[in-house]
């Protein structure tokens, strides 16, 4: 990250709550966490997984349930955190045993599994109606004061994934992506740091998941439905997995354009379709991509008028 | 005469066909030992169990008198051995430092902590990636991606990649596999500079490279051993006249 990309944060940070009602940008941040964790394993190490929702939804039935339960937030966000921890662990270790289609197809299935947990089991999840009732503490209760607890959440996250990134760890999951033998030659695990980008990818979405409940006060089943992971896999792809930051451009854009298009024509996910395939089809890099290409050009373009001047005169 | 490596009645099968039958193997230190045959003889197969890649229907592989038949790839460089790769296997999107760093930083690691902390906090791994990738001629082409280099190049950083993880044991697949002439032969002498370093183990089809360089040859011709014995005496030999002539 340059410094120019860190004060474009911070300026969408601090502008942020002027351009979009506050349950929209919390949400944006919320999602910003999701998409940059699952991009260290779509982007990075080249696994696409088709159960994040997974991760998201369950770590916001344990937040919820543990608010409900009368305990502090302070509590609920790191055992859910943990919790998703644990059972990425798990449903990793079973996952990254396969690769390619059947690694997606895995994902998929775990995620399927445990929507159908939190459909079934009412009396815990609240069923098809999710889990509701689910009050802010105070101290986050103002519009201002919640918005300022969730960026400092999401600063501090994006901070530690860019550390994990830019440390060796890095490294070894873009040797997984480019050549997965090679890596396995040189004496790295491949299946563990596999592993290991798994879960580190679905903690972070756990937490955010844990985040996400306190914005509407409640957990719609839909945050655990494969729907959501298709969403998530669309932000990150829509904003582009060749940097850092791209996906939360994705993020930013696909929230407020669904917000702006659901209100006008109930068929927007009709032009997402279109917009997602002129993206795939000719912006493989995403919009990040695009707007890196532009700066490129515009810089290109700027030298040559300069240059003409200087021959000129 | 003091064994690096030792094999014993290593056999592969795969189905009904026997790739490899019986070989038996002993590799000196500080030696240029090569594997040759015609093709099919099974050179690759054998490569392959002795690399960690398939696991052999019977027999033993012993490195440093430690029995590591069957031990995931990953295991091996860090007890020594390294193995370059038949066709050329580098990472195309990364940078050549990037790539031997990450082979240097493999085995240099200590602590499972050192994944997390900054890149730049690893000197020693960061000038033994220098050294690496001046050894083999590459410096001016340090901070250029992999895909971008020239086939030959890609070869030498392949060979980079492998001598990143310091190893004692070579282990070359065909390395000249594919080369115009003038790389085969810089490759060849890059080869005779590293055997001054470690002791190697070559897989080759090319007759002349190994004639020139190598202090034992073993012959195999449809997985089994046909002759042993220093470059003169092979030449000599009739059975291996006959395998390369087809008329084994």
């Amino acid at each position: 990250m340059n410094k120019y990309t860190i004060t474009c944060l911070i300026i969408f940070i601090l502008l942020g709550p002027f351009l979009f009602p506050n349950a929209t940008i919390t949400e944006m941040l919320i999602f910003g966490i999701v998409a940059i964790s699952t991009n260290i394993m779509l982007g990075y190490t080249g696994m696409l997984s088709f159960g994040q929702a997974l991760f998201f939804g369950t770590s916001a039935y344990i937040s919820g349930l543990i608010l409900l339960a009368g305990f502090p937030i302070f509590l609920a966000i790191p055992i859910a955190t943990l919790g998703s921890f644990l059972i990425s662990l798990f449903v990793g270790y079973f996952c990254v045993k396969r690769e390619g289609l059947y690694f997606i197809c895995l994902t998929f299935a775990f995620n399927q599994m445990f929507y159908f947990i939190a459909y079934v089991w009412t009396e815990v999840t609240g069923g098809e109606d999710g889990l509701v009732g689910i009050t802010r503490p105070e101290f986050i209760d103002t519009q201002f004061s919640f918005y300022v607890f969730i960026s400092i959440l999401f600063l501090t996250s994006l901070y530690l994934m860019y550390k994990i990134i830019t440390s060796p760890l890095g490294l070894i999951f873009k040797l997984i992506r480019e050549n997965p033998s090679r890596a396995e030659a040189i004496g790295y695990n491949v299946r563990f740091f596999k592993l290991v980008s798994f879960s580190i990818a679905s903690t972070f979405t756990g937490l955010a998941g844990s985040l996400y409940v306190l914005i509407h006060s409640m957990v719609p089943i839909d945050q655990i439905h494969w729907l959501k992971s298709g969403d998530i896999i669309f932000m990150t792809l829509f904003g582009g997995v060749g940097n850092f930051l791209g996906p939360l451009i994705g993020v930013v854009g696909y929230i407020w354009l669904s917000d702006t298009f659901s209100i006008i024509w109930a068929r927007w996910p009709l032009i997402m379709g279109v917009i997602f395939a002129i993206i795939v089809l000719y912006f493989r890099g995403g919009v990040s991509e695009l707007l890196e290409n532009l700066v490129k050009k515009c810089q290109f373009y700027f030298k040559k008028n300069k240059d003409e001047k200087y021959i000129k005169n | 005469m003091k064994n690096i490596l030792k094999i014993n009645n290593l056999s592969k099968n795969f189905g009904n066909v026997s790739a490899v039958n019986n070989v038996n193997l002993e590799v000196e230190v500080g030696s240029i030992h090569s594997v040759i045959g015609p093709n099919g003889a099974g050179k690759s197969t054998f490569f392959n169990m002795i690399s960690g890649v398939l696991p052999p229907s019977s027999g033993k592989v012993y490195y440093k008198n430690n029995d590591i038949t069957g031990f995931e790839s990953y295991k091996l460089p860090h007890m020594g051995i390294a193995k370059c790769f038949q066709i050329t296997n580098v990472f195309p999107k990364l940078s050549v430092r990037e790539n031997v760093w990450s082979s240097v930083f493999s085995c240099a690691q200590k602590s499972k902590f050192d994944f997390f902390k900054p890149l730049s906090n690893f000197k020693y791994v960061a000038e033994e990636t220098e050294k690496i990738i001046s050894d083999v001629g590459l410096s001016h082409k340090i901070n250029d991606k992999a895909e971008e280099l020239s086939h030959g190049q890609q070869r030498m950083l392949e060979m980079a990649i492998t001598l990143g993880a310091k190893p004692e044991l070579l282990l070359l697949d065909e390395p000249t596999q594919g080369l115009a002439p003038e790389a085969t032969l810089e490759m060849t002498k890059l080869i005779q500079k590293l055997s001054k370093k470690y002791t190697i183990l070559l897989i080759e089809h090319k007759m002349h490279i190994v004639m020139e360089i190598s202090k034992v040859i073993t012959v195999l011709n449809f997985g089994e051993v046909i002759d042993e014995g220093t470059p003169s005496e092979v030449k000599e030999s009739k059975k291996v006249q006959d395998a390369y002539l087809g008329r084994g």
